[in-house]
């Protein structure tokens, strides 16, 4: 089969001694960043964007572009173990996707005192769950990409609004607020010249924002800064449980025991984490919930869960980590972002000079192999440093706030700077830093904002495309039978939440929330 | 809790119609260049008017649904560990810009630009006196030493040029 020719020529290229420098680096770096509760995977991928310009353009021997997405991609893969640790150890959820594991993580640690086992129960579900999603995304990518090259404007625009779709009908919070998130997205990514008719708009007369406004300081504010004032705010009314780190090799073994007996459980999620993950505007968070239901859903044993049950642990791992991997999916084969994490990334192909999508396979074919190949040895470097490491990231937690809190803002400022040397770029980011902060205490969804403000400029194209093949007539979307089936799923999408509202006031209760964003 | 959604709601309405309005050329009859294109303001004034009804519901189910008695802090003890940061925050933005005032014939500086590194040694040593309550020395050192850890790696290491300090244009220290 082409596929394990081109799968061996991308572990050649992952496997080349600077990408897999970069990839450790990255590793450890996106484990770091997943234990501090103060940044996120996808403000830790924005933060460091930047850097990756430099990366991109060979300011390390040997670097390319491909070593840029190794590095960020694996940022991503250390964040999505790391991020377990503080919730298993400290009760304080490292990243979203974690939250999920202070119902059964922590008690196991704590009440039951095994912190060891939870750990390695985490880790090895993780891992497999990871793996499953890599072949998974191995066998999928390339068939998708090859469809969607006979995609036209249309087609793509239905896929665009399909993604928008599921941000409103399946988000956590309310469709309205999404809504809104959205369209304040769109809008933002308008700002400045028009890419067809190179007109000027939404700049006030302000020279600055002809360019329009750069993703990354936005990105950067809106999840970097943003989670740094939320987590000052819980800072001043939490505190921090304590448990001891320590992970040896017998809870490993116990750990596979405990997995040989619910392998159906974490290899079933793990299929569902990816399918899950591929929806465009989803990712890991959503998934760890989906995953938490489903493995409590088929217990035998629903009165052990929340007091330390292993499938607990096992069940959201192993579908938050597929469903991570499977949101690059989308990105890569269609360009569109699954997550917030991946509109970050995809953000970095814009910057490297990539049109991410299906000419990728094209024109690319050892960045996406290279890429693909380096999900694998990623998660097993994370696999091992986690098993190794436990106890030296669990000291990170123990870093004074009045260091790392303004370390982790400084960072940001450079961040958002040296993407084009701009002090404008720090300011936004100082600003959205504010806005995301408020509008998440008033539970506006953040990733509907993200991933309009990265499509933005794509679906207005598309659009407009489009709408010039039809001679003006948006009959034009229903020629094509993809784009009117797409469009139609778009619409049963968006009406989901009402569905939901209506059953919900017959029923005489409040409607239920749906899945929780990423 | 309500105010605050309906004051959020309402500032989101705003920005909507101000972007509508600066859009409104969206219906002029040459808005497009190309047969059947709807101009550059098309998307924009509907991304603006989706926005604005949006958060108009918002703002109504803020007012018609039972909301919770709590504010939208926890106390004042939350405020002020998210205020401790914010306005540090800002300040720090403002020292590495410096404050400028320009006219046509002249620019008046009212803050000189502390740049990057400087600005970083105050807001890092800030955080360490006022928050860490460490000894001076150890200020003293966090101060320095993450400006100089920095500078070693991106603009020695990356080759990225950090803004500079007006007592870098006067030629009196090296950033």
């Amino acid at each position: 089969m082409e596929v394990f020719g081109d799968l061996a020529g991308g572990f050649a290229t992952a496997l080349h001694p600077i990408n897999m420098a970069m990839l450790f680096v990255a590793v450890v770096l996106g484990l770091v960043i997943g234990v501090l509760p103060g940044l996120g995977g996808t403000s830790g991928v924005a933060i460091l964007l930047p850097i990756t310009v430099f990366i991109a353009h060979g300011s390390l021997p040997g670097s390319d572009t491909t070593t840029a997405i190794i590095f960020l991609a694996g940022i991503y893969w250390g964040a999505l173990f790391g991020g377990v640790i503080t919730s298993i150890l400290f009760n304080i959820p490292g990243e979203p996707w974690a939250v999920v594991l202070l119902f059964d993580g922590f008690p196991l640690a704590k009440r039951l005192g095994k912190p060891g086992l939870a750990l390695a129960s985490s880790f090895v579900s993780s891992f497999l769950g990871a793996l499953v999603s890599t072949i998974l995304f191995t066998f999928f990518a390339l068939p998708i990409a090859l469809k969607a090259l006979e995609f036209g404007p249309a087609e793509l625009f239905a896929v665009f609004v399909l993604s928008f779709a599921t941000l409103i009908g399946l988000g956590a919070e309310a469709p309205m607020k999404s809504l809104a998130m959205l369209a304040l997205g769109l809008l933002l990514a308008a700002v400045g010249f028009d890419t067809i008719t190179g007109e000027q708009r939404l700049n006030f007369g302000q020279v600055s924002l002809l360019s329009g406004i750069s993703f990354v300081p936005v990105t950067i504010g809106l999840f970097g800064i943003g989670e740094i004032l939320a987590s000052a705010e819980e800072q001043g009314i939490g505190y921090v449980e304590n448990i001891s780190a320590k992970l040896g090799l017998t809870d490993v073994f116990q750990a596979l025991r405990e997995l040989r007996k619910r392998l159906r459980l974490v290899l079933s999620n793990a299929v569902i984490g990816f399918f899950f993950g591929v929806l465009p505007g989803h990712g890991a968070t959503a998934a760890s919930f989906l995953g938490y239901g489903l493995a409590r859903q088929y217990s035998s044993n629903k009165e052990n869960f929340g007091k330390g049950e292993i499938s607990g642990i096992m069940g959201p791992q192993s579908a938050a980590d597929s469903a991570g991997v499977a949101s690059l999916v989308p990105m890569i084969t269609l360009g569109i972002p699954g997550s917030p994490t991946s509109a970050v990334i995809m953000a970095g192909l814009f910057i490297w000079g990539l049109q991410p999508g299906p000419v990728l396979f094209i024109q690319h074919p050892d960045f996406v192999w290279g890429l693909i190949a380096s999900i694998y040895l990623g998660h097993l470097l994370t696999f091992i440093l986690c098993l190794l490491a436990v106890p030296l990231l669990a000291m990170i937690m123990r870093v004074p706030y009045a260091i790392i809190t303004p370390f982790i803002v400084v960072i940001s400022i450079i961040g958002s700077y040296s993407l084009n040397n701009s002090i404008l770029d720090v300011f936004i980011t100082v600003i959205f830093g504010l806005i995301g902060y408020w509008l998440r205490k008033m539970k506006y969804p953040l990733a509907p904002l993200v991933v309009a403000l990265v499509l933005g400029d794509s679906t207005e194209r598309e659009l407009r495309k489009a709408l010039i093949a039809g001679h003006g007539s948006p009959l034009y979307f229903f020629n094509s039978g993809l784009s009117t089936v797409l469009i139609l799923a778009a619409v049963v999408l968006v009406l989901i939440p009402l569905v939901r509202t209506i059953r919900a006031r017959r029923r005489g209760a409040a409607p239920p929330a749906a899945v929780a964003h990423p | 809790m309500r105010p605050y959604q309906v004051a959020t709601a309402a500032v989101i309405v705003l920005i909507a119609a101000v972007a509508m309005f600066d859009s409104r050329a969206a219906f002029s009859p040459s808005a497009g260049t190309a047969p059947g294109d709807v101009g550059a303001r098309w998307y924009p004034f509907w991304a603006a008017g989706i926005m604005g009804v949006a958060s108009v519901v918002v703002a109504y189910r803020a007012l018609t649904t039972p909301q919770g008695d709590e504010g939208a802090f926890e106390g004042s003890r939350s405020l002020f560990a998210v205020l401790k940061l914010a306005v540090p925050m800002l300040t720090y933005a403002v020292l590495i810009a410096g404050i400028k005032w320009r006219t046509t014939d002249f620019t008046y500086t009212v803050l000189p630009s502390f740049g990057f590194y400087l600005s970083t040694a105050l807001y890092m040593g800030l955080f360490a006196w006022w928050l860490g309550r460490y000894k001076i020395w150890w200020v003293g050192a966090i101060a320095v030493i993450f400006p100089i850890v920095i500078f070693a790696i991106f603009e020695i290491g990356f080759r990225v040029s950090l803004p500079k300090s007006f007592l870098y244009d006067s030629g009196i220290l090296p950033f």
